[in-house]
């Protein structure tokens, strides 16, 4: 299959360093507005082509599949002048602006039998895939409920709080929290589904060029329910997931590969506290020192999921297998995200 | 003459500015948006133009009336992305605006980062290779960035018939900036210096903006490339010695012969750790050798060509860096 990307930066070069490890696939172009950034990227990892005009670029390669990984407010345009030169689409998230959009984009898609994929890829890192791998085997029992929350300092002034420079995320409602509601959205709609109401509070702490800069929502679903939030104030850094089932409870921190059980055992109950915290020990340890190993290890990192979740597409959309992401999916997590943003523009 | 300055309230910037304002020359400084410079004491006869180089739209104007761009503007910290948007796209944005204006002279500041460290041996000078190809990419984010932004504005002197001085500093020092890549690795009031007896590429901040003042306004600068460095470098040990002398630091030295050093990099770089290019750039055996590989330095080529002369010592140097104000 022959890929091609639009949008040579950071996310771009994850795109590629996962594109190269998969059999059969051949990144055939890549296109960014600066000629520089397209070439080096093109040199750095061996592509045949590169432009600065996405449309000479479908024209010419022919892709299979495009991957868009401009900043947000681009990727409406791309993804549909993608679809439309026919191609499958794999879209960084946020996929669009507006859910107007997303909406239009899907029935784009659905019209030509391409594919849609919003990069859903906390979904795919290894610790998610082993509690959703429990709760499909029984082990887990029913999900009740899910907290997910993002504690991520965005305030300092190299990134979305560059006082220079706005940043691009902060075009979308909620600002540079918007964009993280596709992964807080995705990771909640895993575990229980399609929302049927949701009560958000937006908050403001510190001054910076930030609309918000903290976020938490109750999430009822259908298949249980859910808080999820950000804080650009609370520290360290951490994607913590709890998921609470009927049987077990998963901790994660996705940012990391912690990721530890308690369950309800056999034996003494006043052993129970004992044995699940010995388990927990060991598993914090064992993932303490994994979480370094990575640093110092070739391959995705923190991009596990990423990488997991473009080489199930690849394969799904080599032998026409179900994709790993649907455009069901793709619809209810963009609905989520259309209903947790803020009434209004800032705090 | 009228000089714009890129970067102009930076380290480099805030010294060329003065060293320009020195020589008699009219200086437009260009600075970020959010940047602050009434502490900088410059006199009203700059002026001050606002712009961030990866998103301004009206570049054109700031080059009104500008004979020469002196371009220093680049990103010493951040990711490697972010280097790149800063350093390179800055600079073809820059240089877009360059072009439809009428000013055709450009000094650049290049970097020593840029050479290919692991090809060198004996004297680096102008004629030395430098790192292109797949191997760049093994080397850090503001190299990558530093390459990269000298190869774009060569093609766009190239292309648009600028007259091009590209001036390449080796380790810029002044106040505040003392202790470099070079002095090896601090580990509390331990500093394990790695090759003692090597020099170091050193240029004092304010000879090294002597040069850049000099060939702004030198018509036999023009189309030239210049390593920047004071001499043939004081070693590593001594330096160090001075350094933490000047900011009254107890602080332990020891001794590491380079060639062992390199040896237990590469050879861990290559079993254990698997080329591994996410490591930290000491144990990376091509960026451990930009920093610390030993090598002669010259300035011969800026005496030759300009008969330029760096004007401090290094006593007076050391004097300028460490004597509180």
């Amino acid at each position: 299959m022959k890929a091609a990307l639009i949008g040579a930066g950071q996310i771009a070069r994850q795109h590629l360093g996962c594109l190269e490890g998969i059999p059969g696939v051949q990144v055939v172009g890549i296109c960014d507005l600066s000629p520089s950034v397209a070439e080096s990227a093109a040199e750095r990892h061996g592509v045949p082509a590169w432009f600065t005009d996405y449309k000479a670029m479908l024209t010419d390669t022919r892709p299979d599949v495009v991957h868009v990984t401009t900043p947000p407010p681009s990727h409406f345009r791309l993804a549909m002048d993608s679809l439309d030169a026919g191609a499958h689409v794999i879209v960084e998230k946020p996929a669009t602006s507006t859910f107007a959009e997303l909406d239009q984009l899907v029935g784009r898609a659905t019209e030509r039998g391409k594919a849609l994929i919003e990069d859903h890829n906390y979904v795919f890192n290894a610790a998610t895939r082993e509690i959703r791998r429990r709760i499909e085997t029984g082990l887990f029992g029913a999900v009740v409920h899910v907290d997910v929350l993002i504690c991520l300092d965005i305030l300092g002034p190299g990134g979305f709080a560059d006082p220079n420079t706005k940043h691009p995320a902060l075009s979308l409602a909620g600002g540079a929290i918007a964009d993280f509601l596709p992964h807080l959205a995705s990771v909640a709609h895993a575990f229980v589904g399609p929302h049927r109401d949701v009560r958000s509070v937006w908050k403001k702490r510190k001054d910076t060029v930030l609309p918000y800069d903290e976020f938490h929502a109750l999430v009822d679903a259908e298949r249980g329910t859910a808080t999820v939030g950000f804080s650009g104030a609370a520290q360290p850094d951490g994607f913590w997931v709890r998921v609470y089932g009927e049987k077990m409870q998963a901790t994660t921190n996705l940012f990391e590969t912690r990721l530890t059980f308690d369950r309800v055992r056999g034996g003494p109950k006043p052993l129970r506290p004992l044995l699940n915290g010995l388990e927990e020990g060991s598993a914090v340890s064992r993932a303490a020192v994994g979480s370094l190993m990575r640093k110092f290890k070739i391959g995705p990192g923190a991009y596990d999921g990423m990488w997991d979740l473009v080489t199930r597409a690849y394969q799904a959309l080599a032998s026409g297998s179900a994709l790993p992401v649907t455009t069901a999916d793709v619809l209810a997590v963009n609905r989520l995200v259309d209903a947790l943003k803020p009434a209004s523009p800032r705090a | 003459m009228k000089a714009l300055v890129t970067g102009a309230n930076g380290f480099l910037g805030q010294h060329v500015v003065r060293a320009l304002l020195g020589k008699g020359h009219a200086v437009r400084a260009l600075v970020r948006p959010a940047a602050k410079v009434e502490s900088l004491g410059w006199p009203d006869t700059v002026e001050v133009v606002r712009a961030d180089l990866r998103a301004a739209r009206e570049l054109e104007a700031a080059f009104d009336g500008v004979d020469v761009l002196v371009h220093l503007a680049a990103a010493v910290s951040g990711g490697e992305d972010a280097q790149f948007a800063s350093t390179v796209v800055g600079t073809e944005r820059l240089l877009d605006a360059m072009a439809r204006s009428s000013c055709r002279r450009i000094v650049l500041a290049s970097s020593f980062a840029l050479y290919d460290w692991s090809a060198i041996s004996g004297t680096l000078d102008e004629q030395s290779p430098i790192e292109a190809g797949a191997d760049l990419y093994a080397r850090d984010g503001y190299t990558i960035a530093k390459s990269w932004q000298e190869r774009v504005t060569r093609r766009y002197a190239e292309k648009h018939g600028f007259a091009l001085t590209v001036l390449r500093p080796g380790f810029i020092w002044g106040k505040d900036h003392g202790y470099l890549a070079a002095c090896g690795q601090q580990i509390g009031k331990v500093h394990v210096v790695i090759g003692p007896f090597s020099h170091m590429p050193l240029t004092h901040v304010e000879n090294c903006a002597d040069l850049f003042a000099v060939c702004a306004a030198d018509p036999r600068a023009k189309g030239e490339t210049f390593n920047v460095v004071d001499g043939a470098g004081e070693r590593i040990w001594g330096y160090l010695g001075d350094h933490l002398r000047g900011v009254g630091e107890k602080g332990f030295r020891v001794p590491v012969p380079y060639t062992l050093a390199y040896g237990v990099v590469s050879l861990a770089f290559a079993t254990i750790f698997k080329r591994n290019l996410k490591l930290p750039h000491v144990l990376v055996p091509c960026r451990f050798e930009s920093r610390l590989k030993p090598l002669r330095y010259t300035n011969r080529h800026a005496r030759d060509v300009l008969g330029w002369r760096p004007p401090l010592g290094y006593r007076e140097c050391l004097a300028r860096t460490y004597t509180r104000a």
